[in-house]
């Protein structure tokens, strides 16, 4: 029998809404706390993008520099931002974890925000997904992945390098 | 008894600014040098001539025109100035202006105009040194909190987005900036450095953006509060209706 499913289990998704775009020391600080948390599997953030080079009008091929694109610290691992960041979304594997996410926010936003849960990072992978990783063998249909939590994260076009960061638990390191 | 105009009905202050925008009784906040205006606008190099299309009118030697006799040029028509672009984009987040107060500045106050209005930013077409009269002018005063708002020639984005940490609008091109308590522009409007820091003054508080701001919110000041400009938008859209009403054609 082919295997087709990839995901078996449905863990909770939260989006945290500030109401202000965040600066780089705050998004760090706001994503260490959501990072310390137990039970938090996925981070995804989102926002406006901030650009190397400007891409339109008479100014084209001009640096950019903005101050906000600098490299921030999330539990221990390295990444630059190329976001103003607006939204983070969170996965998270119990309830219990959802009110440890809420009091993270507290601590680190100094103004309010919103905390809804729902669909917000891809669960089960696409055609593209498919396209890009195929599937694991003739008679197994899942996607070739180790772990499929990457998927979602990035865009299926984009290099995972520069818009991916694994932190390893305590305990499996 | 001399004729008044009668600019926008309503009470509420959103209104009454709305006045002062259209009527340009508006309050002058700072002051922007020519050149710096010059350099943050991008078209020549601050202290240059001004790069001409034609000839002066007064040189040219226009047909015979009844209108032409009666219309004046503006200076940068009669100068044979190019035709160049200012554009503004103000944040949702109680910005002074809105690109239809922008246009309606423009339109009733300068001549030889060409404003266009879009939802989140207002260009506006002019002869090059008109354009810089009017843009100073818009530059200068309250219609302008260089916070909420910026001169954006392209990559205006950021209008309808959450403010920054700091309370200014996102600028994706980093053009101008909150350095020490004041906005700096050290970009022209298109994102090209410039070599110097414009000094755009201090941003207004939140609480005076939500008193001087022309734009109607649930949170400051609601549309449906102000009774009057309720009755006349309807009347205006009943008429618009009416008038496009032809059972004959």
């Amino acid at each position: 029998m082919v295997k087709t499913a990839s995901v078996t289990d449905k863990p909770i998704q939260l989006r945290v809404f500030p109401y202000r775009m965040l600066q780089p020391q705050t998004a760090e600080k706001i994503l260490n706390e959501i990072d310390q948390v137990k039970g938090v599997s996925r981070m995804l953030v989102s926002g406006k993008n901030l650009p190397r080079k400007v891409t339109c009008g008479p100014g084209t091929g001009s640096d950019v520099n903005h101050p906000d694109r600098v490299i921030i610290h999330v539990g221990g691992c390295a990444f630059e931002l190329h976001v103003i960041v607006g939204d983070i979304y969170v996965e998270v594997d119990d309830e219990s974890a959802i009110e440890g996410v809420r009091a993270a926010c507290e601590r680190a936003l100094p103004f309010p925000f919103e905390l809804k849960r729902g669909h917000f990072i891809k669960r089960k992978p696409t055609l593209t997904d498919f396209g890009k990783y195929g599937f694991k063998s003739k008679t197994d249909e899942s996607i070739n992945l180790e772990d499929e939590r990457i998927l979602g994260l990035t865009d299926p076009h984009a290099k995972l390098e520069t818009n991916l960061c694994l932190v390893k638990s305590e305990e499996n390191s | 008894m001399a004729y008044k105009p009668q600019y926008y009905p309503g009470n509420t202050s959103v209104a009454k600014n709305r006045r002062k925008h259209m009527s340009d009784d508006v309050e002058k906040l700072r002051d922007i040098s020519d050149e710096d205006l010059t350099a943050i606008l991008g078209h020549r190099a601050p202290g240059s001539d001004y790069p001409s299309t034609h000839p002066p009118l007064a040189e040219m030697g226009e047909p015979d025109c009844p209108v032409r006799e009666v219309v004046e040029p503006t200076p940068g028509a009669a100068a044979g100035d190019r035709v160049r672009y200012s554009q503004f984009a103000d944040s949702m987040y109680n910005a002074p202006a809105v690109p239809y107060w922008r246009s309606y500045h423009a339109a009733i106050n300068f001549r030889g105009v060409d404003p266009g209005t879009l939802s989140g930013r207002q260009v506006n077409e002019m002869r090059e040194r008109d354009l810089e009269e009017y843009t100073k002018r818009q530059a200068e005063t309250e219609i302008t909190d260089w916070g909420l708002a910026g001169l954006r020639g392209c990559t205006v984005h950021g209008h309808s987005l959450r403010l920054q940490e700091d309370g200014t609008m996102f600028d994706m091109l980093d053009r101008r900036r909150l350095e020490g308590g004041v906005i700096v522009m050290d970009k022209d409007q298109v994102g090209v450095p410039i070599d110097r820091k414009v000094n755009l003054g201090k941003p207004i508080s939140e609480s005076e953006a939500a008193k001087r701001t022309t734009i109607y919110r649930v949170d400051n000041v609601p549309f449906r509060s102000d009774k009057e400009v309720v009755e006349h938008v309807q009347r205006v859209w009943e008429l618009r209706t009416k008038y496009g009403f032809q059972p004959k054609a």
